[in-house]
């Protein structure tokens, strides 16, 4: 008797369950990118002059870019004038105390409770709503630490000599088309700072929700990390089922001074669009880290289980001797979702080393890209980098590619990569089921253990969180 | 409690078994012997519900019910375990936390209790005893990186943990040393037990040495050609399988 | 385009064959010509070309033809390869020459004749082959291909015509006047379960600068197989760009050895369409590199039929300034169950100058699927080394046994004996002497 493949169409129509929108009074510029626009954005956010002109920079160099076309993406033309850039509570908070409790209700039902009787307990959470910050958690506890842990805008305007020393140092204005874009018009993220031998006391994490229609979110993140310092960070995001397509463009700027070591973690669950490809975010996201300093470490880690296209590449520029780079990443796709993902390993300093670990997992007529750069410098004796990509594939009509690019200068370097694809065994399966596991219960656990080794790198509480994603993220895949 | 009748299976196009019967009641030890490509291996993956065996003629009942009508994991549940000739590793799943899910799972199906983390493991500790499985074992991967006697040894180590009313073992015997058959003969002959009903499926005689079956059968071609006790696999060890082919030749060819 | 400008593509347009007086081949010809001169030469923004900048040969210009390339003194030698005799075209210079080509004798099912000759005696079967590049899209060399090359080879082999012997097809450098260019198509077809081994052979007399622009196509029907050795030493001044296509058909099976040794700025781009079910590509090859050497292999293997196998095992060395580029890409269509794909490629990265870049590359679209692929870039091992020199070996000489061994997983396979030996012998001629590690 063969395995009957059980009938799990059902479950393809499990609702997303951060799908649902706050009814809330938003402040919205309307549609549209001028230098108007970046002007009003800029004094809503009472910014200084220095950051309006930086942005005007960055527009008009945006003005003479187009938008990237090699990854292996399908995407629709964007109408960059129909979207609205900027959008916020209308009543903006000056403490958490003040938060609108309809905001603290919609954390709550995301899993990050704000108010202080039931936050995580460990974890300083700052929460970007649309695009601005409504609050960040353990401010006090941090500030004892003499870490700073605050909203982007609040950094402009609070600690403007850390801000314009090391904003744009990592990715320029004019880096890439969604860079360029993003430094015109970004509203709010993350700040951390965390000065000389500081061990940051907690994980800082960052929950990004998208909230209001038509609306594009640019986050903005910075993190600097001084000499021997160091710091756990996480980024949750989520946003309403629409049928539109939302964009979301973030830049994230880390930076690694002397023996610094930051480890960055997403888990990313943008709202992925239905099973037929209808709306979805649009993720485009440029991330990188500067280990400035010798001895410095910087770790990437991600799950992207939503959005309806990701095009991302969390890179390491290796350029402090001893330097270490490490990207370790879960992509799904499923139904009709894209990613083009993957990093850039930049060896500039003496014995750098990466790794690179990523497991790809399409199903439906998801299709799946890693595109990864290891690069070795002349300069960068007995840099050592070793990377692994492995594709599972769940389904016929999906797709899972793997473009590595390996440029070695040096003649003591070695840079391995080792490549797989392939689907989910009969034999894996009938194991798991001969000894009472289910189809789906098997096909989940077969997963989770392919994931594994990417899974171990993220803090605990996110691992198990990580974890629930991917199983519910692949409900429906077989049958 | 296992009632096989004129069971005819196809696998891929061709017919291997050939109208096999047997009966298997609570309590007995059946071992089925027979020259290779008899269709052994395909009784056991028959039991068990693998794909691609097409039943084409004659049934399996199990405690009343149609076997074959059920679930892989169903046929788990309600008590059925092959041990595997070849473990299929599954890399990145821990050996402890399958076998919890496993347990748990056959334990739901039947409406009993699950077992919580340190209920389980005082479990396992248990059942560990005298295995001689080395404990590290539990914390790797399913079957990944054991050698071929530590994936039958886990083998019948989930068989003790699990404690199935039918246990089916594969030609467990098969590529282990003497030390290493001896200690799977050990593990099964603790889990002999009225209740309890084995089917050994091997091409030697020398498991039978160690677990001393109370029917021995003769596969041939597709279906039993003799049965007998325990002296029947001694014999066939004396002259080999072409002894029995000669005595039986107008059933055979039948 | 600044290219229009560039003195080779002026030299190119300068070239444009005499009329034929075969209005279709004409044609063809001048549509060629038009694609290439609009297209100009690729650049680095062509995913295809990332590592391979033409600037320099952009800027160079080269003769039209050798007009003695008929006549040149050519000492037999340059071109033997121990144990291999029998049916051979050699040209000169991209000329043919009958003199030092042997094609008396031909063994029964297998037809051989120059392109050039075809086109004087019967042109008209050539009309679909020839003509139709104009209109496919094709790259700016495979047009350049179409406007100017005016000779090659055309192999036929008949149904179940089993050549055991092989034929050599000889491509010579020859020094001449000035710096010329040449173009050659070349076109080899088996019939149903033929089978025919097959050596091209790239040599150079001298060390002189040259263009050479060789197009190849193959095409194994159902169950043929062909067995390619491609032998490339060109002269060290040499601009070398070769494109070979195979599509296989059902259960037809190529097994290629490639072997990169000469040239200044050399590209091979094999392009491999396993179309017919169960069709099969085992592809072997290396390159050892040295001085100011720049060679390119593209390595693009498409799955469309239903249990294709490809499996593919290359090694590169370079030493000096040179640097090598490697790009393995496989792609398995919709519909391609069961393929199995497999690709590796290891290179030694000898000195502080030179370079490698490589470019494994997977794009699945199937789902019963095996595929892997790895590669790295690194030095020789250093326990290899230590026990070598601690059994008596000289340093130098470890490290070449090494690196002699790293590379000749990819020539195993090649038969005769002694034809794998001279392999071997010519890329030992071409790794280094002494290294300064």
């Amino acid at each position: 008797m063969a395995i009957e493949r059980t009938d799990l169409q059902q479950l393809l129509n499990r609702r997303y369950s951060a799908g649902f929108v706050t009814d809330i009074e938003t402040d919205t510029l309307p549609p549209g990118l001028n230098e108007d626009v970046i002007h009003a954005l800029s004094a809503r956010k009472r910014e200084p002059e220095w950051m309006t002109q930086w942005r005007l920079e960055a527009y008009r160099h945006w003005l003479t870019m187009t938008p990237p076309a090699w990854a292996k993406l399908n995407i629709a033309p964007i109408d960059f004038q129909a979207i609205s850039y900027y959008a916020a509570p209308k009543q903006a908070p000056k403490s958490l105390a003040e938060v609108d409790p309809k905001l603290l209700e919609t954390y709550d039902k995301l899993g990050v409770p704000l108010h202080e009787r039931a936050r995580l307990a460990g974890v300083a959470v700052d929460a970007v709503f649309d695009s601005v910050s409504v609050g960040t958690t353990f401010r006090k506890e941090l500030a004892e630490a003499g870490v700073i842990f605050c909203s982007m805008s609040e950094a402009i305007r609070e600690h403007p000599e850390i801000v314009r020393q090391y904003l744009g140092s990592v990715v320029p204005q004019r880096d890439n088309f969604f860079a360029a874009l993003n430094s015109a018009v970004f509203s709010d993220g993350s700040f951390v700072f965390i000065p000389k031998g500081v061990r940051c006391p907690m994980e800082l994490s960052t929950y990004f929700r998208i909230n209001a229609g038509h609306t594009g979110q640019f986050e903005r993140t910075l993190i600097v990390a001084e000499e021997g310092a160091s710091v756990s960070y996480l980024e949750g995001c989520t946003a309403p089922m629409r049928d539109e397509n939302q964009l979301h463009a973030a830049v994230v700027e880390l930076v690694a001074l002397e023996r610094a070591n930051i480890k960055y973690s997403t888990v990313q669950n943008w709202y992925p669009g239905d099973e037929q490809g209808r709306g979805g975010i649009y993720n485009f996201v440029t991330k990188r880290g500067d280990c400035r300093g010798d001895d410095s470490r910087i770790s990437w880690t991600q799950v992207e289980t939503g959005s309806a296209i990701t095009w991302k590449y969390p890179s390491c520029i290796l350029r402090g001797d001893r330097s270490v780079g490490e990207f370790n990443s879960v992509a799904l796709t499923h139904h009709r979702q894209q990613a083009d993902t993957g990093t850039k390993m930049i060896h500039i300093g003496r014995d750098t080393r990466s790794k690179i670990v990523s497991k790809g997992i399409s199903a439906g007529r998801g299709q799946n890209t890693y595109r990864g750069l290891v690069k070795i410098e002349k300069s960068a004796a007995n840099a050592r980098n070793h990377t692994q990509c492995d594709s599972l594939l769940i389904g016929k009509k999906c797709g899972a590619h793997t473009f590595p690019y390996m440029e070695v200068k040096n003649p003591s370097a070695i840079v391995e990569h080792e490549a797989t694809t392939s689907k989910i065994s009969d034999e894996q399966l009938f194991y798991c089921r001969s000894r009472g596991l289910d189809e789906e219960n098997a096909v989940s656990m077969i997963v989770d253990g392919f994931c594994k080794q990417v899974f171990r790198e993220l803090p605990m509480e996110f691992a198990v969180e990580a974890k629930k994603l991917l199983e519910v993220s692949l409900e429906g895949a077989i049958g | 409690m296992l009632k096989i009748d004129n069971l005819h299976v196809r696998v891929a196009g061709r017919e291997i078994l050939k109208g096999l019967s047997l009966q298997v009641n609570a309590g007995e030890v059946h071992a089925i012997m027979g020259p290779n490509g008899a269709g052994k291996s395909t009784l056991g993956n028959v039991l068990a519900g693998r794909g691609g065996y097409e039943v084409t003629q004659g049934s399996v009942a199990y405690g009343g019910r149609d076997l074959l009508q059920l679930e892989p994991e169903a046929r788990a549940a309600a008590g059925v375990f092959l041990a595997f000739q070849y473990p299929v590793e599954i890399p990145g799943v821990n050996n402890t936390y399958f076998l919890r899910a496993a347990l748990n799972a056959q334990r739901k199906a039947r409406g009993e209790a699950e077992l919580d983390s340190r209920e389980f493991l005082q479990l396992v500790r248990e059942k560990l005893k005298g295995m001689q499985l080395p404990p590290e074992l539990m914390n790797r991967a399913v079957n990944e990186g054991f050698s071929g006697g530590e994936k039958k040894r886990n083998e019948i180590f989930q068989m003790a943990v699990l404690e199935p009313k039918l246990a089916i073992l594969d030609e467990t015997d098969s590529g282990l040393d003497i030390d290493a058959l001896k200690q799977v003969a050990e593990g099964v002959n603790a889990l002999r037990d009225p209740k309890r009903a084995f089917i050994l499926i091997t091409h030697y005689q020398r498991l039978l040495d160690y677990i001393v079956p109370d029917f021995v059968h003769v596969l041939a071609d597709g279906r039993v050609v003799e049965s007998g006790g325990a002296h029947l696999a001694q014999e066939l060890e004396a002259h080999g399988y072409a002894w029995v082919r000669e005595r039986k030749p107008a059933e055979a060819a039948a | 385009m600044s290219a229009s400008a560039a003195p080779f593509v002026e030299s190119m347009r300068a070239a444009a064959l005499p009329a034929s007086g075969i209005g279709w081949l004409d044609a063809a010809r001048h549509e060629a010509m038009q694609a290439f001169l609009s297209a100009g030469l690729p650049d680095t923004r062509n995913e295809l070309w990332k590592y391979t900048a033409l600037r320099a040969l952009e800027q160079r210009g080269y003769s039209a033809r050798d007009e003695s390339a008929s006549t040149r003194m050519i000492d037999e030698g340059t071109f033997a390869l121990p144990d291999i005799e029998g049916t051979r075209l050699v040209f000169v210079n991209g000329v043919f020459r009958a003199d030092l080509s042997r094609l008396d004798d031909l063994p029964q099912g297998l037809s051989v004749q120059p392109l050039s000759r075809a086109l004087v005696e019967n042109p008209e079967p050539l009309r679909f082959l020839l003509s139709r590049h104009a209109t496919e899209p094709r790259d700016s060399f495979a047009s350049l291909n179409a406007a100017l090359a005016s000779d090659g080879v055309l192999v036929r082999v008949a149904p179940a015509a089993q050549i055991e012997a092989p034929l050599r097809i000889v491509h010579l450098g020859a020094q001449a006047e000035a710096a010329i260019a040449c173009h050659a198509r070349n076109f080899v077809e088996l019939g149903e379960g033929a089978c025919l081994r097959l050596i091209e052979h790239y040599a150079a007399l001298g060390e002189h600068a040259h263009f050479t622009n060789i197009a190849c196509e193959y095409v194994l029907q159902k169950s043929a197989r062909i067995d390619l050795l491609a032998l490339q030493d060109s002269a060290v001044g040499a601009a070398l760009f070769r494109r070979s296509d195979f599509h296989l058909h059902e259960d037809a099976q190529l097994e290629l050895h490639a072997l990169e040794l000469g040239g200044a700025l050399a590209r091979h781009e094999l392009r491999i369409a396993l179309d017919g079910d169960r069709s099969r590509a085992q592809t072997r090859g290396a390159f050892a590199l040295r001085g100011r050497q720049h060679v390119d292999t593209e390595l693009l293997i498409e799955h469309h039929g239903r249990d294709t196998a490809s499996d593919s095992l290359w090694r590169g060395v370079a030493d000096g300034r040179a640097r090598g580029v490697f790009h393995g890409a496989i792609t398995v269509h919709p519909g391609a169950d069961g393929a199995d794909a497999q690709l590796s490629n290891k290179n030694l990265l000898l000195s502080e100058g030179a370079e490698i870049d490589t470019r494994p590359a997977l794009e699945i679209h199937a789902d019963e699927v095996k595929a892997a692929h790895g590669a790295t870039i690194g030095q020789l091992d250093e326990h290899a080394l230590f026990y070598l020199r601690s059994r008596g070996l000289p340093a130098e000489t470890a490290r070449i046994l090494l690196v002699r061994a790293f590379c000749a997983v990819a020539l195993s396979g090649v038969e005769p004996q002694a034809l794998r030996e001279h392999c071997d012998a010519l890329l030992l001629a071409h790794l280094p002497r002494e290294n300064a590690q």
